[in-house]
């Protein structure tokens, strides 16, 4: 069988594709700087952006680079349960705006850790910010990196000065547009990427011969057939239950923390505006998601019909682009996975900069004036940016690989203090810093990244995080309540009356303060018991 | 009137986490459930294709009834605080 790998048949198309795409991020990038006169213009976009322009922005903050090409890979890898895991994101934004985005827009916060700062006070939003740029620095390492590899196998660039060139082309457009620039950029950029991925799948679909053209992202029932010539165990739900429900604590509450997806909430023009924008989001990545299973079964069925087959699984989308439509088309798909790994790379560089150049710089220099903290601000975006370059040059394996581990640490060291910050007026401060802290560094050993020898589960549940966070999220919540309630008792750092009309406010109560609100003993004893039946589950063998 | 607001939150939030975490999670019916994964449905087999439909148009369902509850609830909230507003400014006069 012939193997095919991806060549663009003319590279001075690619190229011109990729200019006329970073000429139009820049333009809106110079537009949005020209609006940009405030740190809420910088790191919100002025609390103004509208519900299908949002709705598009998360979407693309959300879907990265992998959507056009990890994505396709994983499906062969892990057949049916990936696509199980992959459906699953969809529920990040609606969890996060219906458990704690409205209340934290509601005080006009610029990330999770402006929140963490005023309910707890400034050493937890230091814990806090550490985690999530910690995070954030991963997640946008393998965008970066991904990026210099496209380039590097379009325009047959050395990695090293591909990277530079797309790395820095990048910084500057996110740098001079700030939140107005990420926001309309990451819409645009959605827009892009669903046209990239459906429309030319459709005349791929056409021209193999596949009745369901009309619409590839659920019409492609008759390559199934194909899909099972190639992997006949595909469909099998392999796994025990206990993997399936693993999903939870792993990946369903760890993107809730996600500061980048949270600031999109954040920049709505209204609380009823981001819920709308949620119906949006849940409606173009639905269309997106579903387009990049789509090319998973085409590229089987490609391997059944032709024989050729596809040398690098995440070229796929390419190769059958290149294959079946005008070199034109092919260029424009190059460009729908640039847009991807842009409008993440985005958001990262966003949520950086908030949490740097404005909540840490709000914690150290509290008396700066406003137009100072910005261009700090501006500072922190570039900086964090070059960061990403260097760090890409050579990257650290462990960061590379572990992206979606990270949404594991996120879930153990972060989840617990906002959603509990919110919804219980007992939440203590030193309860807090010490359950994540301790439970965020359990995490970390008992994965098989750091120390191979102590892990909790085995293989790729234990690499994903899957094993560990079946422990550590439920003791993260467990261990935060019952310390609350043995600190509150000794008085020490019990919540102030401040702290608690604070959470009154941002549930939407104004001046009407009621003590018995958010603060019973049902909810936490709940989900303490909850926790040691879930803690207990995940520490049996896997 | 601010009891029942407060139990109204309680309630939506437990109601649309407790609906959200299935939808996206569907997968999971036909684990527990191995005798669902029987039929086919445009080609697929159900197990594959439904926890698709409703990850996607499912949980758009469920977004639009969460936009347009909880926004009333917005509303009602507005002006029980709006109220006790005008009353506050009214004792002050």
């Amino acid at each position: 069988m012939e193997a095919t790998e991806f060549v663009l048949p003319s590279m001075w198309m690619g190229i011109a594709v990729v200019v006329i795409l970073f000429a139009i991020f820049y333009y809106v990038g110079w537009w949005a700087a020209k609006k940009t006169t405030s740190e809420e213009d910088l790191y919100a976009a002025g609390f103004s952006i509208g519900p299908v322009a949002n709705g598009l922005a998360m979407g693309a903050t959300w879907a990265s680079l992998a959507t056009f090409m990890g994505v396709i890979a994983l499906i062969y890898k892990l057949q049916a349960p990936f696509v199980y895991l992959w459906i699953q994101w969809a529920l990040s934004i609606p969890l996060l705006t219906l458990l704690y985005g409205t209340c934290l827009r509601r005080m006009k916060a610029f990330t999770p850790a402006s929140f963490i700062k005023v309910r707890y006070g400034n050493e937890a939003a230091i814990v806090i910010i550490i985690w999530m740029c910690l995070s954030m620095v991963m997640y946008a390492l393998g965008q970066m990196i991904g990026l210099g590899m496209a380039f590097e196998v379009l325009f047959g660039l050395p990695y090293k000065y591909a990277l530079v060139i797309v790395g820095i082309a990048t910084i500057g457009f996110i740098t001079m547009g700030g939140m107005y620039g990420a926001s309309y950029n990451a819409a645009f950029q959605m827009v892009v990427m669903i046209i990239a991925m459906v429309v030319p799948m459709s005349a791929i679909m056409k021209a193999m011969g596949s009745s369901g053209w009309w619409f590839p992202p659920l019409a492609y029932g008759d390559m199934v057939p194909g899909m099972l010539k190639q992997i006949p165990e595909f469909f099998d739900m392999k796994y025990d239950y206990r993997w399936y429900f693993a999903l939870i604590p792993a990946f369903t509450m760890g993107p809730i923390a996600l500061p980048h997806l949270a600031m999109r909430v954040f920049t709505s023009s209204s609380i009823k505006s981001a819920r709308w924008s949620v119906v949006w989001f849940i409606l173009f990545l639905g269309l997106l998601f579903s387009g990049a299973y789509t090319a998973g079964f085409a590229g089987n069925y490609f391997t059944a019909i032709t024989g050729h087959e596809i040398a690098k699984p995440d070229q796929t989308i390419l190769i059958l682009n290149v294959f079946y439509n005008p070199a034109i088309v092919a260029a424009f798909v190059v460009g729908g996975a640039v847009a991807a790994g842009m409008s993440t790379i985005n958001g990262n560089l966003m949520a950086i900069a908030g949490l740097i150049g404005g909540d840490l710089l709000g914690i150290l220099a509290p008396k700066m004036p406003g137009s100072k903290k910005m261009r700090w601000g501006y500072l922190a975006l570039g900086i964090a940016g070059i960061i990403t370059i260097l760090l890409a040059f050579s990257p650290p394996p462990f960061l590379v690989t572990s992206i979606l581990w990270a949404f594991g640490l996120l879930a153990t060291a972060v989840s617990p203090s906002i959603l509990l910050g919110v919804w219980w007026k007992q939440a203590n401060k030193i309860a807090m810093i010490v359950s994540s802290v301790i439970c965020g560094i359990t995490y970390i050993i008992i994965s098989p990244h750091v120390l191979s020898n102590i892990v909790v589960g085995k293989g790729l549940v234990a690499a994903l995080g899957m094993s560990g966070a079946m422990v550590t999220v439920p003791l993260s919540f467990a261990s935060f309540i019952i310390l609350s309630f043995l600190f509150n008792k000794m008085q020490m750092a019990a919540p102030s009356l401040e702290d608690k009309k604070m959470i009154d406010r941002i549930h939407g109560w104004g001046i009407d303060y009621e003590e018995a609100r958010y603060n019973g003993v049902a909810m936490p004893v709940v989900l303490v018991i909850l926790s040691a039946i879930v803690f207990y589950w995940g520490i049996q063998p896997w | 009137m601010k009891e029942q607001l407060y139990k109204k939150e309680l309630r939506n939030t437990v109601l649309f986490v407790v609906l959200l975490l299935p939808l996206g999670h569907f997968a999971q019916f036909f684990k527990l459930f191995p005798s669902l994964q029987g039929g086919s449905l445009w080609g697929f087999p159900v197990h594959y294709i439904v926890p698709i439909l409703v990850g996607w148009f499912g949980l758009l369902i469920l977004a639009i009834i969460m936009a347009v509850v909880l926004n009333k609830f917005d509303d009602e909230m507005d002006e029980y605080t709006s109220s006790l507003e005008d009353k506050n400014s009214g004792d002050t006069v």
